[in-house]
């Protein structure tokens, strides 16, 4: 046989963001061999006719430094076609430690990135000491390709012990914690993150020991990156304000290396931040240098009716009629005088997360077939339907319907336009899964399929081959993983392979997987049919297939790679 | 236009440091008794719709499992980060034997 594998009659689209078009794909030793119309013969053909054939999906920020021990394929990643991870992100990492901070390690992720204490006890099998150390105790054991930042708290705490989380470094700690930095990248680490939001804490109250660093210590580690001419530099400051483009500008300007900020995102509460955002990174881009925002693509929509709604709380006496018992509330929604309350509430002048805009209220579901008509529609354009103001046709169409029309509504993520500009500024980084983080709260694996099936599908705000790019080169390219994220002959064979008429995400739900059966939440997929890794199908129509060919990602200050090449 | 005082407990129900789920209107909210006084407020954290209930309690305020977010109990303010979406709470009266939330329209 010529090939390993052969994937027939695909239309692919090969990350570059350029027209896609049908083709084969041909795969020998885990990387493309050939593209085209392919007439050899191969050990295994996947028949791609209808649907798109990408490279696999890279989910930059994650948390995956612990599930990836117990759960190789780093689930629900290969269910949405994500065949890389980076791991690491906000500062937190489970490397470089001595075994007497592993303690002080478990302290932060149980707190910052709310994993249950009791599966981290069970679930990681300390024994490494050195960041290279770490990534070679998953080496051969993964399913997806394995790649991780440097943590700054991890840093911090082996050169300080819990002093860390007490005081500023001293001279002499700092240039510990450099040597530290240096010998993760050339361990292998794609970069380094950092943490001074306010927010994050340890389990025991203290701060984050990122936190308690100055200028001169967290500026002095960065540079390690920019002497090494290697790597990222992912931070993360707290409320987004737009004074912090200061700090990734100099950053940027002094390491020269790429910059991640978390996050931007369309919001209704501050409905121009996430262009004051763009605004303030575009010099620093402009200027020749890099400092990328990070972006969900998951909006926060809430479908709600009037018998349970929480929508309007932040209006007093919206607030209070919608905890009154139902009958109650449905007497008081029909008095004239508690609607001029309520539209007096509305004019205010007042910052709220509620828009207050009737044109962005939707109209989910009727429950009476003569309303029918209106579901899909805006309030404001049922209202008109109606010949009403919309204030007065959204309570009378809910009071004819005994309070069970559906309406829904996203404060976060929700206006098109907006979101439309943000998915394809070239500034902005696609994903923000937070995937192995927050497991019992939420889960986001789904942002890559979300964008393919509700932006790109539904709402046409940007073209398939540009949402693929975003997905995939675009992220390799700014990690510097060299070799993936585009199909050609000689990339690794990083594959997914996927209905775009169909492709989406499910809400999340429990199961119970983690270490002890722990309760945590997954996500599923539709429409996602493989994904290849290294060639190797680890995911097929619908289930994991038990193979492992994961591969550890390693930056380019990677030493092992600079004695082979030399 | 109204009022409406609700009964949501019995005074000695909830202990000290405390909470207790209740349900008001159709919606689940959480009672907190604290340094003898009494709280309500939504169950959802208005950051991201986490369940407050595996919060922590602590002094005046809630903080959120998920990430971290600290409300005050009494006017639903975001302490931290100081700016955040604000926590729904309603005012708690205590008449006589019971707990009463106070709704006003």
């Amino acid at each position: 046989m010529a090939y390993d594998l052969l994937i027939k009659s695909g239309r692919i689209y090969d990350g570059s963001g350029m027209p896609s078009y049908l083709g084969d794909v041909a795969v020998s030793g885990g990387r493309i061999a050939e593209i085209g119309r392919i007439s050899g013969g191969a050990a295994r053909t996947i028949d791609a006719a209808g649907l798109a054939v990408a490279p696999g999906f890279i989910d930059h920020h994650t948390h995956m430094d612990a599930q990836i021990f117990w759960d190789p394929y780093a689930t629900s990643e290969p269910q949405h076609g994500v065949t890389s991870i980076v791991m690491g992100n906000c500062g937190l990492t489970l490397a470089p430690t001595k075994p007497s901070d592993h303690d002080a390690l478990v302290k932060s992720f149980v707190r910052v990135e709310a994993m249950p204490r009791s599966v981290l006890e069970l679930g990681v099998p300390w024994g490494w000491h050195t960041y290279g150390e770490y990534l070679d105790a998953l080496d051969g054991k993964i399913g997806v390709n394995v790649g991780g930042l440097v943590g700054h708290i991890a840093v911090r705490q082996y050169a300080m012990g819990e002093e860390s989380v007490e005081r500023a470094a001293t001279a002499q700690e700092i240039a510990q914690m450099k040597r530290l930095v240096l010998d993760a990248m050339e361990s292998g680490a794609l970069g380094f993150s950092t943490n001074r939001n306010e927010r994050h804490m340890r389990e025991d109250g203290k701060p984050v020991g990122s936190r308690l660093a100055d200028d001169e210590e967290l500026f002095g580690l960065c540079q390690v990156l920019g002497e090494l001419n290697s790597g990222v530099i992912e931070t993360i400051l707290g409320l987004n304000k737009i004074e912090h483009f200061k700090f990734y500008d100099r950053l940027a300007r002094v390491t020269g290396r790429p910059i991640l900020w978390q996050s931007l995102q369309h919001r209704w509460a501050e409905p121009d931040l996430w262009r004051q955002q763009l605004d303030a990174v575009a010099p620093i881009f402009e200027d020749g240098y890099q400092a990328y925002g990070l972006s969900h693509t998951v909006p926060l929509v809430r479908h709600f009716t009037l018998k349970n709604c929480q929508v309007f709380d932040e209006f007093p006496t919206w607030k209070a009629l919608m905890f009154l018992p139902v009958e109650a509330r449905r007497e008081a929604l029909k008095d004239p005088a508690t609607r001029k309350k309520m539209r007096a509430d509305f004019a205010e002048p007042r910052k709220t997360n509620f828009h207050r805009r009737w044109d962005v209220v939707q109209v989910e579901k009727c429950a009476k077939p003569e309303n029918r008509k209106y579901a899909g529609k805006s309030v404001a354009e049922m209202a008109a339907l109606r010949g009403q103001d919309p204030l007065d046709a959204f309570l009378d169409l809910a009071l004819e319907e005994n309070l069970d029309t559906v309406f829904q509504n996203a404060n976060n993520g929700g206006d098109s336009a907006a979101m439309g500009e943000i998915l394809r500024s070239p500034y902005v980084l696609m994903g923000t899964s937070d995937a192995g983080a927050h497991v019992q709260f939420g889960a986001d694996f789904g942002y890559g399929t979300t964008l393919l099936g509700l932006w790109v599908r539904e709402r046409r705000l940007l073209t398939l081959e540009h949402a693929i790019h975003k997905l995939t080169f675009h992220i390799a390219s700014v990690f510097g993983l060299a070799g993936r994220g585009l199909l050609r002959p000689g990339y690794a064979a990083d594959l997914a392979i996927f209905d775009p008429q169909t492709v989406g995400s499910h809400e999340p739900e429990w199961a119970e997987d983690y270490p002890g059966n722990t309760k945590r939440l997954i996500q599923r997929s539709d429409g996602m049919h493989w994904t290849i890794v290294n060639g190797r199908p680890i995911f097929a129509n619908g289930k994991l297939t038990g193979d492992l060919p994961g591969h550890i990602l390693r930056g380019t200050s990677y030493r092992g790679r600079q004695a082979a090449a030399a | 236009m109204g009022v409406s005082y609700i009964p949501v407990a019995r005074a000695g129900e909830v202990s000290e440091g405390k909470m207790k789920p209740i349900e008001l209107g159709g919606r689940q909210l959480l009672l907190a008794h604290v340094d003898g006084r009494y709280f309500a407020f939504g169950r959802e954290c208005s950051h991201e719709a986490a369940d407050l209930d595996t919060g922590a309690l602590e002094k005046s305020q809630i903080r959120c499992s998920n990430h971290g977010y600290c409300f005050d109990l009494a006017s639903g303010e975001c302490a931290v980060p100081q700016g955040g979406p604000s926590l729904t709470t309603l005012p708690v009266e205590v008449r006589g034997e019971e707990i009463c939330v106070k709704l006003e329209w």
